[in-house]
């Protein structure tokens, strides 16, 4: 498959797993229902429309019975649930039916998948088996992404020049730049890469901010990225006035 | 005095300070660094165990530490970021502290990727500046970086590297000003070998005020062979060695054919210690420079040498 090729290579957001382990989640079991998604699946092209059509063909071609090859169109993101329950509500009964539900999204739009819709929606416990390897939240495209924000819950950018050091720092150093960097500004981690501080730098530098750059910095509140993080919108709206499966 | 520390004590009395570094084993074998300390002992004031230099596993500092101390050694632990968060570098302050430690060296630590567990995860909670921050306030606030109270506070003397030769040149002073107002005593700098643009770095330091406030001590290392000099000039990063070195040290062995391997490693050892020396005679004429750092890695035998030619014996006894 086109996707495993690119296993490995950071820049991609989502890889698609090579065929091989997907195989093995499935072992044993034959009736199958593929779940793609319409937001960063098809972007990154692991589970778009012409993924799950792939996917429903090649598990086809190993003996697999797909009994639905659902693609969720552009812009519908499997792991908001209001969507994806209406979306998978009318293969209910294939769903019930199936020995496991092959999800090509992210970690969160399988989970989604599994404990909104199956779980709480549905009532169902399945093998609920993941297509994709998640790499994280990035931006850019189309063929490049690039990892810039960490969703550290504390954002610097305000303070660093509107470049963030924790996520494209390797060491994620907030006092920049360390004494690695080489002598054309390039980071000794990966010399292809330019020293994000040395950008940081220049960017402040052109604003007339060097000062920042001599404050001592606290140490960084990390408790903000404790997980399992979560938001509640809305939270007057009483649970009885919610959907089901937020409860 | 802050501390305890010898190293304090020879700085603080007007001496110029010689530190030597001992690399701990990849073994639990405490010879090694028994053998290494016998072979330094005398010859500095005090000595650097790495931690985990080029995030390669060894011994851990504190632990070899402890051994060159029962050698009569006095130690500089070097304690990274890059393994510990902030709870378990401040748990190690006191524990080296209860055991007479005197001295600490932070730094931010190589990255995970250049060593021998490349797949390992990093921390980085803090970053170095951060951590001499956190242990000055350990020692003078006596207080934990949350700002709980510590009944018998840690007295390291703090010590912080500084590396003069990496980009972007002309923010390498205020880079050190941040580790002095941190509370760094001591820095111990990137090896030496472009003294004219080490020199204008001091001068730089000293015109911001900052040479007031702390020892710099130059690190220098001798040069092993030519393979080593190319190696350093290209190979490590932030390094800066001009190419006289190189040719000096090729030149170092004409004459001698390829096969007589035994003669051209001594050959350029003999050459590699000579240029040591003259950059420590040269680094020594710099305004504000309190010391050198002798970084012979893997050669710790040369130490003694080293210091006995460029005439930094004896050592005081304080």
């Amino acid at each position: 498959m086109e996707g495993a090729k690119q296993k490995g290579k950071p820049v991609i957001g989502q890889v698609q797993k090579p065929f091989e382990e997907i195989l093995e989640y499935l072992e044993g079991r034959e009736k199958i229902v593929v779940v793609g998604c319409g937001g960063c699946a098809t972007i990154f092209h692991t589970g778009g429309e012409p993924e799950v059509k792939e996917m429903a063909n090649v598990l086809a071609q190993h003996g697999k019975q797909v009994l639905a090859a659902i693609a969720p169109p552009l812009g519908e993101f499997t792991c908001y649930a209001p969507w994806i329950t209406a979306r998978l509500s009318p293969y209910r009964r294939e769903i019930t039916e199936c020995d496991a539900v092959l999800v090509l999204a992210c970690g969160d739009g399988l989970q989604v998948v599994r404990e909104f819709v199956l779980e709480k929606a549905f009532g169902l416990q399945k093998p609920v088996c993941p297509g994709t390897n998640s790499m994280g939240h990035m931006g850019g495209g189309p063929t490049l992404f690039k990892e810039k924000c960490m969703q550290c819950g504390e954002c610097e950018l305000g303070r660093l020049a509107s470049i963030c050091p924790l996520t494209q720092c390797p060491k994620g150093i907030l006092d920049g730049p360390c004494g690695g960097t080489t002598k054309d500004s390039k980071c000794e981690v990966d010399p292809e890469r330019d020293c994000v501080w040395v950008s940081i730098y220049e960017r402040l530098k052109a604003f007339g901010l060097l000062d920042r750059l001599t404050e001592i910095r606290e140490p960084k509140d990390w408790s903000e990225m404790q997980r399992p993080r979560q938001i509640e919108l809305c939270p007057s709206i009483p649970a009885s006035e919610r959907s089901g499966y937020e409860n | 005095m802050k501390t305890e520390s010898n190293l304090e004590g020879v700085l603080t009395a007007g001496h110029f300070a010689v530190t030597a570094e001992l690399g701990p084993p990849k073994s639990a074998d405490a010879d090694v660094v028994r053998r290494k300390a016998r072979i330094l002992k005398g010859y500095a004031d005090a000595f650097n165990v790495t931690d985990g230099q080029t995030a390669v596993v060894r011994m851990a500092s504190w632990a070899a530490c402890l051994i060159q101390k029962e050698e009569g050694l006095e130690p500089i632990v070097q304690m990274t970021c890059r393994d510990r968060n902030r709870i378990a570098l401040q748990m190690d302050v006191l524990g080296i502290a209860a055991l007479g430690v005197h001295n600490i060296l932070s730094i931010s630590g190589d990255h995970m990727s250049f060593g021998n567990h490349p797949q390992a995860k990093g921390v980085y909670d803090v970053d170095s500046i951060q951590f001499v921050k956190i242990v000055k306030d350990m020692r003078d606030e006596k207080k934990f970086q949350c700002g709980e109270e510590i009944d018998v506070e840690p007295r390291p003397f703090i010590g912080a590297a500084c590396n003069p030769f990496a980009a972007p040149f002309d923010y390498r002073p205020y880079r050190l000003a941040k580790k002095v107002r941190a509370g760094a005593d001591f820095i111990q700098t990137q090896i030496v070998f472009n003294v004219p643009r080490f020199a204008e770095f001091m001068k730089r330091a000293g015109d911001m005020g900052l040479l007031d406030d702390i020892y710099v001590l130059a690190g220098v290392a001798p040069i092993k062979s030519l393979g080593a000099a190319r190696y350093m000039a290209t190979n490590v990063p932030g390094m800066d060695v001009p190419d006289e070195y190189a040719q000096r040290m090729a030149a170092a062995i004409s004459g001698i054919p390829r096969g007589e391997k035994e003669a051209r490693r001594a050959a350029w050892k003999e050459e590699g210690v000579d240029i040591c020396v003259e950059i420590i005679q040269q680094v020594r004429e710099i305004p504000g420079v309190a010391g050198v750092h002798i970084m012979a890695i893997e050669w710790e035998s040369a130490v003694p040498i080293i210091a006995e030619r460029a005439g930094l014996l004896p050592r005081p006894a304080l």
